[in-house]
């Protein structure tokens, strides 16, 4: 099993991703009002456009892999469709144009996405609901239509079904829901399906409650549809299965989870406060966590540091631009590296030099200890996590995260579904 | 003063506020019978404390705990008789009671214990015992 591969990226939190169709490129938004694009340069990551149009921090970005439009969501109750064009002064440079969505709400836009059929997307909000926008061709602009029964309360995360019309949402009123989002202009009339028959705009499909009563941090629906999965706050991840019908919920006795994604029919991927991504795996019979997909024992690559945020990264031999392979990706030359830079170590018998050592010695994180240092990849809560690449029976076989430690990470996720056990590969 | 409005908590004149009862299945129970349930409890829990079945004990005062407005005299009752059971514990025994709980028991117990740290020198209160419980529950889960 390949190791996952970790990007610093900047020295602030990642507060939403989004990669593009063909990932090589990444939007970012840096717990600012300014949204960035970075684009993969070998083993790092370069910032190559700047989306500035919102007043307040930009909460979520969603890239739309068909159409290659980009959506933002801020705090300043706005969106932003942004879409490419030529730059007229240098025709080769192409620019991000931004056009405004009146949302009509009067709190923050929470989370943002795109329909699968990238007709409409989804805005949830602190004004207790969810706005549908879709593109008016007459007027020419995006008119936003709100959910707003029964929700009592922040809207903190959406996620579409693959018929284009039901929508999940997890909000703060601990209560995780389907809503039907049909609108007569765009949606043809979906068959019925698992959740109900008739869908005429607002109905609710499913209302769920999360067992605790904890926030309903992250929603999704299984590939098919046909499974919704929520994560609370009181560390529980619940499965709904509306055909059989069965409610599975699993009681972590970790730390919340923020985020989810399905992997394939019966698997997902869940991280949060634990700062590390958790494979669960199951059946309508039953689920249960399989494993982190963050070994603390496993070969790892050593973190690559984007140029632009820190000057003085370390390069040291081989550790700032070569391949993640070899003798170079281990945890004792990570050990030494850590002498170096920071000037401390973790070796016992080495005193450790606060001050820093040699070349490195005004660095900023001289003084902080080696073993302050978290055992995971990421370093503090990850806040996104979201599928990255597919594997040829349409599962997924990575999965991207980032985290308020400013890193990005591409983790392999075992392609046969979950099931298979993934420790023993390694 | 002029800058005082902005201290004035809008939300409290919004018609359409969450209140907290709406976030939460109400108990189906009325306040009477909770009451008469809580006291029945704490008697039958002083039997179960002088058979020495502290299990036993445990899982009657925690299951269908009292919650919601209304019902805050059965809540002391019940805590009351928590604490009882509590303090008679060896705390050799802790470990074991714990793990013959069903877990919805651990989540209750440790509400309980957090209501109970938050009431220093209320009644038998006895913050070693409640420190040590909490450590042994967290440590169990």
């Amino acid at each position: 099993m390949a190791a996952p591969e970790a990007y610093t990226i900047a020295q602030v939190p990642l507060v939403a991703h989004s990669f593009s169709p063909d990932r090589s490129a990444i939007a970012l938004s840096t717990n600012s009002n300014e949204a960035s694009i970075y684009a993969r340069d070998g083993y790092e990551w370069q910032p190559i456009s700047t989306l500035a149009q919102h007043d307040k921090l930009v909460t979520s970005i969603d890239w739309a892999p068909t159409t290659d439009r980009i959506v933002t969501c801020a705090q300043d109750r706005n969106a932003y469709v942004w879409t490419k064009e030529a730059d007229p002064s240098n025709p080769s440079q192409i620019v991000w144009k931004p056009t405004l969505v009146v949302l009509k709400i009067n709190r923050a836009a929470t989370q943002v996405r795109w329909s699968p059929l990238e007709n409409k997307f989804a805005v949830a909000s602190g004004a207790r609901s969810i706005c549908v926008c879709s593109f008016d061709e007459e007027m020419n602009w995006w008119a936003s239509k709100q959910l707003k029964k029964p929700i009592r309360s922040t809207v903190l995360s959406i996620d579409w079904h693959p018929n284009n019309v039901l929508l999940a949402a997890g909000s703060a009123d601990m209560k995780a829901r389907v809503f039907s989002t049909f609108l007569k202009e765009i949606d043809k009339k979906p068959p019925a399906n698992v959740w109900g028959d008739k869908f005429p705009w607002n109905t609710v499909c499913g209302e769920y409650n999360s067992p605790g009563g904890g926030w309903v941090h992250a929603v999704g629906f299984s590939p098919s549809g046909d499974a919704l999965a929520f994560a609370g706050h009181d560390s529980t991840i619940t499965i709904v299965y509306p055909a059989a019908p069965a409610v599975i919920t699993l009681k972590g006795t970790n730390l919340p989870y923020l985020t989810l994604t399905w992997t394939a029919e019966d698997a997902l991927v869940a991280a949060g406060h634990d700062c590390q991504p958790v494979l669960f795996s199951g059946i309508p019979a039953g689920w249960k966590a399989i494993c982190s997909l963050d070994d603390a024992n496993g070969p790892r690559s050593s973190s690559f540091a984007s140029s632009a945020s820190t000057p003085r990264s370390a390069t040291g031999p081989g550790g700032g631009g070569g391949p993640p392979v070899g003798r170079l990706n281990n945890a004792a030359f990570n050990r030494f590296r850590e002498a170096d830079s920071r000037g401390t170590s973790s070796i016992p018998g080495t005193p450790s030099s606060p001050g820093g050592s040699g070349l490195f010695g005004g660095s900023p994180t001289s003084g902080v200890g080696g073993d302050k240092e978290l055992l995971t990849i990421h370093q503090n809560t990850i806040t996104s996590v979201r599928p990255y690449e597919w594997g040829p029976n349409g599962n997924v076989t990575k999965v991207s995260t980032t985290g308020v430690d400013g890193k990005l990470v591409l983790w392999p996720v075992s392609t046969s579904g979950g099931l298979a056990p993934k420790m023993m590969i390694r | 003063m002029a800058m005082d409005f902005r201290k004035i908590n809008i939300d409290q004149y919004d018609e359409d506020k969450l209140l907290e009862e709406e976030l939460y299945e109400p108990d189906p129970r009325d306040p009477e019978t909770v009451l008469a349930e809580a006291k029945q409890k704490a008697a039958g829990v002083r039997g179960f404390i002088s058979k020495g079945d502290i299990v036993g004990a445990l899982s009657s005062i925690l299951e269908n705990a009292p919650y919601g407005p209304k019902v805050d005299d059965a809540k002391i009752i019940t805590l009351q008789s928590l604490l009882l059971i509590l303090n008679s514990t060896k705390p050799v025994d802790i470990p074991a009671i714990i793990k013959a709980l069903p877990s919805d028991a651990h989540d209750t117990l440790m509400k309980y214990l957090y209501k109970a740290m938050a009431m220093p020198g209320y009644a038998d209160v006895n913050s070693g015992a409640l420190l040590t419980w909490h450590e042994k529950v967290r440590t169990y889960t």
